[in-house]
């Protein structure tokens, strides 16, 4: 269960797609949008994606867990769009026989989604500031 | 010529809003002169160029890499996804 969405993540759905009578377990990460970034309230967080690249990725992810431990299944879905505090941004799921690979999968699953799948988010302050990468890299370049 | 689509994502479309630009470069060019020239085009993007990652029919790849008509070109910002 591969998937890029616009809409609610629901956390039964993904569950219930991936138990299989052969698992002994299915070990869930579930990301949520924080109320803080770098000591500064945050109200939402407006995520997108280049979509076709990141699903492709999330396959290829999907593909190196499979070859790398024993599953049974794995859903990695990540929403876009603008998501209040406290809302879900990503789930990594995974159900294998033995909790060992589940654990360790569904942790390889999230770090890998973080460093190449083309996904950003732009945080949306209380305060009702924009802040981005952008900004950072602005001020790398000063000088 | 080539004639290259270049496609924008993340804090990017805050320089491009349109999240895409049509370029046209002497034969052959690399990821690298579709850069350049994009700098060229669009100068904000210099501040990015140490950052961004070279994407070819939706595939990582090097500046090196050459880019043929109708390949599908993009440059990736760091992501943040998670």
């Amino acid at each position: 269960m591969i998937a890029i969405t616009p809409y609610a993540i629901d956390l039964v759905t993904i569950i219930s797609g991936i138990s299989r009578p052969e698992a002994g377990g299915i070990d869930v990460f579930v990301g949520t949008v924080r109320n803080t970034s770098k000591g500064r309230r945050v109200r939402e967080l407006e995520y997108s994606a280049y979509v076709p690249m990141a699903e492709k990725l999330l396959k290829e992810i999907e593909h190196e867990i499979r070859n790398k431990w024993r599953v049974c299944e794995v859903a990695l879905v990540h929403r876009v769009g603008t998501l209040t505090v406290g809302e879900i941004a990503v789930v990594t799921a995974i159900s294998s026989p033995h909790r060992k690979e589940a654990f360790e999968a569904c942790r390889y699953a999230i770090d890998r989604i973080k460093s190449v799948v083309p996904i950003w988010k732009k945080e949306i302050l209380e305060e009702g500031r924009e802040d981005s990468e952008r900004a950072a890299s602005k001020s790398r370049q000063k000088p | 010529m080539t004639k290259v689509n270049v496609k924008v994502f993340g804090p990017l479309r805050d320089i491009l809003p349109t999240g895409e630009v049509n370029l046209t470069l002497k034969s052959p060019c690399t990821g690298e002169s579709v850069l350049l020239q994009l700098i060229h085009e669009y100068p904000a993007v210099e501040a990015w160029k140490g950052s961004l990652r070279l994407a070819v029919n939706q595939e990582y790849t090097d500046l090196s890499h050459i880019i043929n008509e109708n390949d599908e070109v993009s440059f990736i910002p760091p992501v943040s996804g998670g």
